[in-house]
């Protein structure tokens, strides 16, 4: 009789991988290549980095998944490397983590009109087309104008659900630490938005 | 409460928390037109975060990344999975194979009660077939023998038996791995000079 993949939890299915077999490693993949894939997207702003990076963290996890340890979460560890991965990757590009507007350091109207840039130029590539589409939305350009550490809390917290307490091991952040970040990315959020709602 | 609420207990009511601490800021939310439009706000932006969709990479994702992995997959797993992929799905078809296999059990076992029965004719036939192998080697052996060490050699090693045709072999292969390594240092030879 075949295995039921899908409908085991992530802990079986990561012994089953552990075991050797393949369609477990398909089976995580599958699980979890959209919410890895869209955190990394909406850190680093471009689609090929976002799945290069995707793809070094299953490939990290899937090849160390002896090191798993079945009394956490599988999600919680993939999300740890996912943003090791990713932050490892700003650090070393030093990518300036600009939002559309301009960055959020910028002093003076020069300096933020020198830091933002067009998502809509007319000589977009078919994939930066995309991404000003998937990423275009005034949330979404409100999402790239946070901090990436802000970014990564409130991206955990609402886009994928996870408690405090879960993103404090992810990010390995202290709680009271992604309790205030989680609060000024709010703050923040509401801040860049107020003047769509009124 | 005589004063509006702080963010973090705007927060506290956000994430939904509970206790004693709670229940007097939903009373000033209740009472405070600006705290609860306030509130009200911020569960807007959490809404509209909560639906954000995820997006999909390319097509192509997973069989990239399955192409990197080093999947180590033990013999047995293997098997194991190779009789799943086989194994009828229905109870119907698992009933017949069961019975199949069953019968072609039955067929081993009783083929094999039979040889266990037989086995001094088995043991006498198999001694005899060996006894004829024997010959065969020896004499092709002798043949060899004849052909490189002439006829008194070959006719020591038929009346050494066994133990002579051992020793003959092994000088055989002595000799051929002398005339290869001679044959590989005169090959080599213009190559030095």
């Amino acid at each position: 009789m075949p295995l039921d993949l899908p409908n085991l939890p992530d802990a079986d299915v990561a012994a089953l991988a552990r075991q050797g077999r393949e369609s477990a490693y398909r089976e995580l993949v599958r699980r979890y290549e959209r919410p890895v894939f869209s955190l990394i997207y909406r850190m680093v702003h471009d689609r090929e980095t976002a799945e290069d990076l995707a793809q070094d963290t299953f490939i990290k996890v899937l090849n160390h998944i002896d090191r798993y340890l079945p009394e956490f979460k599988f999600s919680s560890w993939l999300f740890k490397i996912a943003n090791n991965v990713t932050i490892d990757f700003l650090r070393k590009r030093q990518l300036k983590t600009v939002s559309i507007e301009g960055s959020p350091h910028a002093t003076t109207r020069a300096d933020a009109e020198a830091t933002s840039f067009d998502v809509r130029s007319m000589d977009e590539s078919p994939l930066e087309e995309i991404e000003s589409r998937e990423l275009g939305s005034a949330i979404e350009r409100a999402i790239a104008g946070l901090r990436p550490e802000y970014r990564a809390c409130i991206l955990l917290r609402h886009v994928e659900g996870r408690s405090y307490e879960e993103i404090a091991a992810t990010l390995d952040l202290p709680l009271g630490t992604v309790k205030t970040y989680i609060h000024r990315a709010r703050h923040a959020l509401r801040d860049s938005l107020g003047h769509l709602r009124e | 409460m005589d004063r509006h609420l702080l963010p973090e207990e705007i927060d506290q009511l956000l994430d939904g928390e509970v206790g004693f601490g709670t229940a007097p800021l939903k009373a000033h939310v209740r009472a405070c037109p600006n705290c609860s439009a306030e509130l009200e706000s911020a569960r807007v932006l959490v809404r509209e975060l909560e639906h954000l969709p995820h997006f999909t990479p390319s097509l192509e994702f997973a069989n990239r990344v399955m192409a990197q992995v080093h999947v180590f997959v033990p013999w047995h797993v293997a098997l194991l999975d190779m009789v799943r992929a086989w194994a009828p799905r229905s109870r119907a078809g698992r009933t017949m194979a069961w019975a199949w296999a069953g019968s072609i059990a039955l067929v081993f076992s009783v083929a094999a009660v039979f040889v266990l029965t037989q086995m001094d004719t088995i043991i006498f036939a198999a001694g005899i077939g060996l006894e004829r192998v024997r010959e065969l080697g020896m004499g092709a052996l002798a043949d060899v023998t004849t052909l490189v060490f002439g006829n008194t050699a070959a006719h020591a090693v038929t009346q050494a038996g066994s133990a002579g045709a051992a020793l003959a072999l092994v000088i055989l292969l002595v000799a051929a791995a002398l005339a290869a390594r001679g044959l590989h240092a005169v090959v080599a030879l213009p190559r030095r000079r």
